[in-house]
């Protein structure tokens, strides 16, 4: 009952603490306004290179831009932390660990979605991008899933954040790598094998590869490898940074890392 | 069974220094110190700064690993039994950070009491209560940003008592307040003693030990140095007899010069406005002053007086003398 409560309860005061995108005249541009400006970029420079059309960017960005809040808000969650050297009195409680870091992501995932779905909505109204009815489904499902596999992979961003110093600056890292290997703008099959085998291990590039086929008429059932693919890397890199997080607590207590109190 | 437990305690930090040329060192923090605070007990940790007081609590909250020796809180051993540890104990440390600038103390306190698991139903009037207690209560909705340096150090006290923990840990909590908010803090310190929690305590202020501890251990340098009640302490200087000489410039030779002198314990210069303290301990009743002044030669001597020892005389000839 307490986790289940840090889980829900704590998540959602702590994702306030961290961004208070509460206030409109904050959260709306914040979370609107860039997504707006990227799809747009991208699908005017598909345009004029003419090399592919306003469905591949549009769908792609929309699902890129759902994960987005995943990485930085997750990498801010422990980074931010130093900031208000909040960690140590957060690492004297007894909460469950598990609780308290996963919690934070449930706001984040829902802040995607509701992104992601601005991000359709733009593309269905300012560009060429249709959507048929029964695929808003599957749709939002691989969309759901990227979105968690993303925060997990910003779990992971967020636990380095507790022996290095500057995870923003990481953060960032891991941001432009998804945008540029991912699929999002760029056909896998424009890279190297080496670039495609890394892409292959990461979140989204499974998750907007669904997308595309499902958008593009495809049913569930055509793409659940994909689906589950993507799940089971969220799944991986969750674990992996749920027991990098125990480890550097753990060690950060016998070398005095964590902060200064 | 004492309810605070150390024994033998070390820390040693290993940090580096200088951008070019890297060099590692190494400090010691705390070189082994032992302390039993028993239940009901405010036990004073009194020492300047630098001495290892904050290192010492990290040790005690769990926060960091002892480098050797062990402590127990509650029968619990704060490396093996962290967990159990943490259940039991609220920390308070001096400093206006540590608080979620954008929330109000409100949501800031009911962040901590979910991560501290106070059930749903007892939040409220668990809060409200600890709202009034530290006063904030009218203020509780407004961001923690604009909130003054006392309100945001009493906003650190309501969140150590959120989980009624039976024993506290306070380090340095009047620093950088005003001497009302200070005063009012004490206050504050001493109606929880009262209502039966185990308190350590450290502190600069020799005075605070003094009017709030039951018992009190100084450290310096990472030791323990002298421990007992402030009637103790004081009576470790209650004999002998202090001489305040008042000169214009002295050199450190004269200063050795004056320590060599048999039967003083301690010397220690204040600075003055234009001039400079000499307080010369001295052991029982022996008056020095003619012994002292004849090896003063060369410096400008002002006004001479003796006078009873403090306190803080005791208190800076013990740290001194480490
Ligand atoms: N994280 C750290 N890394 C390196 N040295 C430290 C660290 N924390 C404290 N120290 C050093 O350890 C000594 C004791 O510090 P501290 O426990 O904070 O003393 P106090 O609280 O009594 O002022 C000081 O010399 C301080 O500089
Ligand atoms: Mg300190």
């Amino acid at each position: 009952m307490t986790h289940v409560r840090v889980f829900f309860i704590g998540g959602y005061i702590a994702y306030r603490a961290l961004f208070n995108w509460m206030h409109p005249s904050y959260y709306i541009p914040t979370m609107l306004g860039a997504p707006l400006f990227q799809i747009l970029f991208f699908a005017y420079i598909g345009r004029y290179t003419g090399l592919k059309d306003d469905a591949f960017f549009v769908v792609g960005n929309a699902v890129q831009l759902s994960a987005m809040a995943g990485v930085y808000g997750m990498a801010m969650t422990i980074g931010g932390e130093r900031w208000t050297q909040t960690l140590s009195p957060l690492l004297a409680t007894p909460a469950n660990r598990l609780a308290l870091f996963l919690g934070r992501s449930l706001p984040l995932i829902a802040n995607g979605m509701v992104t992601s779905v601005f991000a359709f909505g733009v593309g269905w109204w300012l560009l060429d991008f249709e959507l048929a009815a029964e695929s808003i489904p599957p749709l939002a499902a691989i969309v759901l899933v990227s979105a968690v596999a993303c925060t997990a992979f910003g779990l992971l961003v967020g636990a380095i954040g507790l022996r290095a110093r500057d995870v923003f600056f990481l953060a960032n890292l891991a941001v432009f790598s998804l945008l540029l290997m991912c699929g999002v703008n760029i056909p896998l099959d424009a890279f190297p094998g080496w670039m495609e085998a890394i892409s292959r291990a990461l979140p989204l590039t499974h998750g907007i590869e669904a997308a595309r086929e499902v958008a593009a008429g495809a049913g569930f059932a055509d793409v659940d490898h994909l689906f589950w693919t993507e799940l089971g890397i969220g799944v991986f890199y969750g674990a992996f940074a749920y027991a990098l997080f125990r480890f550097f607590e753990a060690d950060g207590r016998k070398r005095a890392t964590l902060e200064t109190m | 069974m004492a309810v605070i437990e150390a024994s033998e305690l070390r820390r040693t930090y290993r940090t580096t220094t200088g951008t070019i040329r890297r060099r590692r060192v190494e400090v010691e923090a705390v070189r082994g110190i032992s302390f039993e605070v028993a239940e009901g007990e405010l036990f004073g940790l009194l020492g300047p700064n630098g001495a290892g007081k904050t290192t010492t609590i990290k040790m005690l909250i769990t926060l960091l690993v002892p480098t050797s020796g062990s402590a127990r809180v509650l029968g619990h051993d704060v490396v093996r039994e962290a967990g159990e540890v943490r259940r039991r104990v609220g920390y308070v440390f001096g400093g206006e950070r540590g608080v979620y600038e954008r929330l109000s103390a409100l949501d800031n306190l009911r962040y901590f009491a979910e991560l501290y698991g106070v059930p749903g139903r007892e939040q409220k009037t668990r809060i409200a209560e600890l709202l009034d207690l530290v006063g904030l209560t009218g203020r509780e909705k407004e961001r923690v940003e604009g909130y003054s340096r006392g309100m945001r150090q009493r906003l650190h006290i309501a969140r150590g008592l959120l989980h009624d923990p039976p024993v506290l840990f306070l380090d340095e909590p009047t620093i950088g307040l005003d001497p009302v908010g200070a005063r009012e803090l004490r206050a504050m310190i001493a109606t929880l003693a009262e209502s039966g929690k185990t308190i350590l305590l450290t502190t600069h202020y020799m005075f605070e030990a003094d009017s709030l501890c039951d018992r009190i251990a100084v450290i310096a340098k990472g030791k323990i140095v002298a421990e007992g009640t402030p009637q103790q302490l004081k009576g470790g200087v209650a004999e002998g007899w202090v001489v305040e000489i008042e000169v214009y410039g002295i050199e450190d030779v004269v200063l050795d010069r004056l320590r060599a002198v048999p039967g003083v314990r301690a010397v220690a210069v204040e600075e003055r406005d234009q001039a400079q303290l000499v307080v010369v301990q001295t052991d029982s009743g022996q008056e020095l002053t003619h012994a002292l002044l004849s090896r003063m030669d060369g410096a400008a001597v002002g006004r001479v007086s003796s006078r009873e020892p403090t306190l803080e005389d005791a208190y800076v000839a013990l740290v001194g003398e480490s």
